[in-house]
């Protein structure tokens, strides 16, 4: 039992930080603030030859050979980010295309040329992330998962909590209507492992977050000193720092457990969900509060994190469903 | 990263649980004095004859040689043998999880081969003497003095909330050899024998109802210099890795259990029932505390594993234990208020610390969780200054 990262695994992660800062810097992409689609394809395609979007797919799917473990280190990079773009839909659309035996659509996904869009039932309406540039659709509900063309559609966009992930809704018979080019009958496994995913990019906003305050309360100086010599402000980036272990180290553990398929894997799953849920709100939001004024601004990424907190845990379930699901499984053993 | 167990942990893990079957003590450890005395010492022992006693300790030092894994390995098949006591609520925890680990890194070679097979073989009770009335948070302000006379020490002075003093038979002894260096500088670690004369212990009585808290007065005791570990004056550097072995893998033990008692009040939430009729665990408030609980113990089983794997990286836990013992303390102190919102009526009534189907004296007593061993706000110091590299004040 080994919970740190490897060599190799720590180079995918420098590998995929500095690409990050390069390519997808806030400040810059703050110019996309409530575009319909706030990552160009250029960009896409660049994040595709990287070999991001078929990481955990095995190389008999056209993928890149490594498992949900590294997935999980690049979307914790991608939630530190607070990286805009349907990563998560495009991820689970190539797996889902794949072992459906779309190969084709695989192919055109991990190599993005085919956008993936997230939707998700909101009464008789789904309830889309990333619209703006989709060319598919990975909806998901009680009755499976599948991939459907988003051709004919007609997109209700409306004002997104967070400014970088574009919301719309669009009919959900509409979108049930046509075939859908790949789908899956049993989505279990492909959600649990986008349970997984969340839970680490809701784990990199805690690590990001409780980094950010420590940095700024070794630089901030007020009455002389740096504010972090202040007890107040020292404990309250202390606790950050233990949810973010918490929340990393529960979500390492989650990940191996699906990785090797153990029969506890749903309990770990649902439990690093809750841990990183409730350590990326509360810790996003203490972020804005240690920043003091600057943190209320828009110029600030404070704000950033905290919106996208806010919408990860409300994708593909809640923390009341993740819970309830987390109290029926039966006791690891 | 792997989650694997070695061929070797697997059957580790078999040996434990076979040998936890049938030598596990069936009947309740005694609440206090020499009753309970021998009661942990016996433990100790029936450990040390089995092969369970220091487990990761050095093979030369009478230890198994095994890894911060099957330390846990074996907590955790303790914990599941349902034994009818905790395992660290023992007058050997000092011995086990202080002196004997500071010993082997910082001990002499006669030291070494003095006291670690006596811990081992459960012949020894150590206590604890670092906090005084004076010196509590800051423990270095500590003024209990000692002045060398020839080759002894003469110890004059008064220590506080010092577990078991009124049973053991040694203790880890910081005082002030050096009143005029700064105020960590100063400091001896040093071993001291209880029956010394001089000493006088007193009872204090805890919220948990247990008389084990001691206070010890020190009047002109005498302790030979061999006795000192770690060097005169370096007492503090000494101390600090006492204390990290209890802040990495010397609460591991409560961890493990931690688990299973939150399994065992999910059993309590699915049996009971509200004044309708109802099992609680269908109460959503109870349930969402439930699942939480649930989520942050194997939060806490995942840190735990995400710090051996760090101590197996560098040779000695490091400040990151803060995190987790911080951690530990205030969620065990959640799950007994909510083991009280479940068990009704039970609540009311008064029940020991230890012992099998209990709730009210563990609740009383988790109120140490977050005080022992530094306070959290120490904890949220440490984790503060030595993790994040924030400014002192």
């Amino acid at each position: 039992m080994y919970l740190l990262p490897t060599d190799e695994q720590d180079e995918i992660v420098a590998t995929v930080r500095s690409q990050l800062e390069a390519d997808f810097d806030l400040h810059a992409l703050a110019a996309r603030d409530g575009a319909p689609s706030v990552v160009d394809r250029d960009l896409w395609r660049r994040c595709a030859e990287l070999g991001w979007f078929g990481l955990g797919l095995e190389e008999s799917l056209g993928g890149v050979g490594y498992g949900l473990v590294e997935e999980a280190l690049l979307f914790a990079e991608l939630g530190s980010h607070a990286t805009p773009g349907p990563f998560l839909a495009t991820v689970l659309g190539a797996r889902l295309a794949a072992e459906a035996g779309a190969s084709d659509v695989a192919a055109a996904v991990v190599g993005g040329e085919s956008v993936v869009a997230l939707a998700e039932p909101e009464g008789d309406r789904l309830r889309v992330t990333d619209h703006g540039d989709a060319d598919l659709l990975l909806v998901v509900g009680d009755d499976g998962a599948a991939l459907v063309s988003s051709d004919g559609l007609e997109f209700r966009t409306e004002p997104s909590l967070d400014v970088h992930v574009p919301l719309a809704t669009v009919d959900a018979a509409a979108a049930r209507a046509a075939a859908p080019v790949a789908q899956l009958a049993d989505a279990g496994a492909l959600l649990l492992r986008g349970t997984v995913l969340i839970s680490a990019e809701l784990a990199g906003i805690a690590t990001a977050t409780a980094e950010q305050s420590t940095q700024y309360a070794k630089d901030r100086e007020q009455f002389g000193v740096p504010v972090g010599s202040f007890q107040a402000v020292k404990h309250r980036c202390a606790d950050m720092a233990v949810r973010a272990e918490a929340a990393t180290s529960t979500v390492r553990h989650a990940a191996l457990a699906v990785r090797d398929g153990l029969a506890e894997a749903p309990f770990h799953a649902h439990a690093a969900r809750a841990v990183a849920g409730d350590a990326a709100v509360a810790n996003a939001h203490v972020n804005v509060q240690n920043h003091g004024g600057i943190g209320f601004t828009w110029e600030h990424t404070a704000h950033r994190y905290v919106t996208r907190a806010q919408v990860l845990v409300r994708t593909l379930g809640d923390r009341t469903g993740h819970l309830g699901a987390l109290l029926e499984q039966p006791a690891p053993q | 990263m792997d989650l694997d167990l070695t061929e070797e942990e697997h059957a580790f893990r078999e040996e434990a649980r076979t040998w936890l079957r049938s030598n596990l003590p069936t009947e309740a450890r005694p609440p206090e004095g020499q009753a309970m005395r021998d009661f942990d010492l016996a433990w100790q022992r029936t450990l040390y004859d089995g092969g369970w006693a220091g487990i990761n300790w050095p093979v030369e030092f009478g230890g198994r040689g095994l890894s911060d894994i099957q330390q846990m390995i074996w907590y955790e098949e303790f914990a599941r043998a349902e034994p009818p006591f905790t395992l660290n609520n023992s007058c050997t925890f000092v011995a086990n999880n202080h002196g004997g680990p500071t010993l082997i890194v910082n001990g002499t070679d006669e030291q070494k081969a003095e006291h670690l097979p006596r811990i081992l073989r459960g012949e020894v009770v150590w206590c604890q003497g670092f906090s005084e009335p004076g010196a509590g948070s800051d423990l270095a302000g500590l003024s209990t003095k000692a002045e060398i006379d020839g080759d002894e020490l003469v110890v004059t002075g008064q220590k506080t909330w010092t577990s078991y003093a009124h049973v053991a038979d040694l203790q880890e002894l910081l005082v002030r050899t050096d009143p005029t260096a700064p105020k960590h500088k100063g400091i001896t670690w040093v071993i001291c024998d209880m029956r010394s004369p001089g000493i006088e212990i007193r009872e204090i009585r805890t919220m948990s109802h247990v008389t084990d808290f001691c206070e010890v007065f020190y009047d002109e005791v005498r302790i030979p210099l061999a006795n000192v570990v770690g060097g005169l004056n370096n007492g503090w550097r000494t101390a600090m890795s006492t204390l990290s072995f209890e802040r990495g893998t010397g609460f591991m033990a409560d961890q493990v259990e931690l688990a299973a008692t939150v399994e065992r009040l999910i059993g309590e939430a699915r049996e009971r029932t509200d004044a309708s009729g109802r099992p609680l665990i269908r109460d959503e408030e109870l349930a969402r505390r439930l699942a939480t609980a649930r989520a942050e113990v194997s939060a806490l089983r995942a840190m735990t594993l995400a710090g051996i794997s760090r101590t197996a990286r560098t040779g000695m836990p490091g400040a990151e234990g803060s995190m987790i013992r911080l951690f530990h303390g205030e969620l065990h102190q959640r799950v007994y208020q909510l083991a009280l919102d479940i068990i009704g009526p039970e609540a009311l009534r008064l029940t020991p610390v230890d012992g099998e189907g209990v709730w009210t004296g563990p609740y009383l007593q988790s109120f140490a969780y977050t005080i022992g061993g530094g306070t959290t706000d120490i904890q949220r110091n440490i984790v503060g200054e030595r993790v994040l590299g924030l400014p002192r004040a």
